[in-house]
């Protein structure tokens, strides 16, 4: 598999969330520089280039990082955690998407560093939207130091 | 008679010779008087002698005596005034004397009543003794009573406490519980919702007008129960937010709240009147909650009317500032009053007014939260008018 060019890193447990996200993605015209993990341990994985992911180059970063918050082992909040203490890395953006804002993270994850946070809408309409314009936001918009 | 005589004469004779010697008995004794007496001249004028130097001694004593008398007249002068002032003062001291006589009679009295009086104490001073040791008895069961009280006390502390960390469990069971509602009951239903708008994005040629309908049905009945969770959710975090209380501008919060409102497409502007609003004590974001609630009624059902009027004002009674918002939209009918401010009560259908019927709940709640009242009055098709208290600022 090719890990090169990844502009997207997308790191989310939930099939059909992953399935509606990268469809708006898609849609929106992000999906061929994308990536999809299923977990937090496998998203470090790939940041390091260790495990399935030793052979990616580790001086390409993500333009962006999409993080489900909830998620089994590894939860979004630890891979923040590394991801915004790591000197190399914490320039990286990274969007926290959650299915709820009933958690006690939000504040966390921002003390943390994350660069955003969003509730993901269960009306459709606004979902796609969303993750377009997150995709619009970070990747074309934003200017980053990488 | 002659021999008589002559014996009368040697008789007188004898007489004269008697006499005769008698005479000269008498001169010797004259003599001897005469030397006597010239003895007694001599002593008389040594006598004299003295008698002079006595007389002047005499005057002498008394020139003295009278002025001793002079004196004496002075001195029983004197005796005299102060005898009267003796007198006076006797006199004084008499009715002093009966002054105390009368006191002492009165202190006779007033001592025979204190020994009254000290019997009584005598009894009253043992009464209170025996009250005394009747009060030890009741301080000792106070005591007693004042313990028990205390180890009630600490019981129902400690059961409190077994309480408080009950109450605390059961509501972080019931965050966890609004976590989960919210996070794992949303997914399903936004999956639903997604992937039925796939179908209709990218599968509708594959249905029929029935078929897209009924999965147009889908997209609005999950989203529907997307909202109803939301709602659920905000409602329930309401109750476990804190209320930050301070003076809110209520004029100026008013000013905001209208410039954030957003209209649908098929509501009316409103044209608002709005009155002197008096400031009041409250958490800022929920009375701006309570305001955004209460004025998106007003438009929502104001919709049929040709155009939407929003009155709003207030008024000050006692400690309390009551808020008022009146529209002339569709009204209710009193008699469902009772279901206004249920959770998820509606008193339209759906496809009169949409929504959820969380909105007035929200208001009573903050309302309630502020130790305010919320009530209402209104006349189907005629309009309705909302009022909720505040504590006042100068209250």
């Amino acid at each position: 598999m090719n890990y090169h060019n990844v502009e997207i890193l997308f790191v989310e447990d939930s099939t059909d969330d992953a399935a509606l996200t990268i469809r708006a993605l898609k849609k929106s015209g992000f999906t061929n520089k994308l990536h999809h993990v299923i977990n937090g341990a496998e998203a470090l994985d790939f940041i390091y280039c260790k495990g399935t992911y030793a052979s990616r180059s580790d001086k390409e970063f993500p333009k962006l990082i999409l993080l489900d918050l909830k998620m089994p082992k590894v939860s979004g909040v630890q891979v923040l955690e590394k991801i915004k203490s790591d000197p190399n890395l914490k320039s990286i953006p990274v969007v926290m998407l959650t299915s709820s804002n009933e958690g006690p993270d939000i504040e966390k994850c921002f003390e943390l560093g994350a660069n955003s946070y969003i509730v993901k809408p269960v009306d459709s309409d606004k979902f796609f939207n969303a993750v377009k314009e997150i995709g619009l936001y970070w990747m074309i918009l934003s200017q980053s130091p990488h | 008679m002659k021999k008589n005589d002559s014996n009368e004469l040697i008789i007188a004779n004898r007489k004269i010779a008697f006499q005769h010697q008698e005479k000269e008995n008498r001169a010797a004794e004259l003599i001897i008087a005469n030397k006597e007496l010239v003895f007694q001249n001599e002593e008389k004028e040594n006598r004299a002698a003295e008698l002079v130097i006595a007389n002047k001694e005499l005057i002498f004593q008394n020139e003295e005596k009278e002025n001793r008398a002079a004196e004496l007249i002075i001195a029983n002068k004197e005796l005299a005034f102060q005898n009267e002032e003796k007198e006076n003062r006797a006199a004084e001291l008499i009715i002093a004397n009966k002054e105390l006589a009368f006191q002492n009679e009165e202190k006779e009295n007033r001592a025979a009543e204190l020994i009254i009086a000290n019997k009584e104490l005598a009894f009253q001073n043992e009464e209170k003794e025996k009250r005394a040791e009747e009060l030890i008895i009741a301080n000792r069961e106070l005591k007693n009573a004042e313990d028990d009280i205390r180890k009630l006390n600490d019981e129902l502390e400690q059961k409190v406490v077994e309480r408080t960390a009950q109450l605390e469990s059961v509501n972080k069971e019931l965050e966890s519980f609004s976590y989960s509602v919210s996070h794992d009951l949303r997914a399903p239903i936004r999956a639903i919702n997604g992937y039925t708008r796939i179908l209709v994005e990218d599968y509708a040629d594959k249905f029929d007008t029935d078929g897209v309908k009924i999965l147009q049905s889908i997209i609005n009945n999950s989203k529907k129960m997307g909202e109803l969770i939301d709602d659920l959710l905000a409602f329930s975090k309401l109750g476990r937010k804190q209320v930050t209380v301070s003076e809110i501008d209520m004029t100026d919060l008013l000013d905001r709240v209208q410039e954030e409102l957003s209209f649908e497409d098929y509501e009316n502007i409103p044209e608002f009147n709005i009155g002197t609003l008096p400031n009041a004590i409250g958490d800022k974001s929920l009375i701006k909650q309570v305001w955004i609630n209460l004025i998106s009624n007003a438009v929502k059902y104001s919709k049929h009317k040709i155009k939407t009027s929003i009155e709003i004002g207030a008024y000050k009674k006692d400690n309390l500032v009551v808020y008022y918002i009146k529209d002339g939209g569709a009204g209710f009918d009193m008699q469902y009053y009772d279901k206004l401010f249920g959770v998820f009560q509606r008193l339209h259908s759906q496809e009169e007014f949409e929504g959820t019927g969380i909105g007035l709940a929200i208001v009573q709640k903050i309302v309630h939260r502020h130790n305010g009242t919320v009530w209402a009055e209104s006349e189907l098709n005629e309009g309705s008018c909302f009022y909720f208290s505040l504590l006042s600022v100068n209250h």
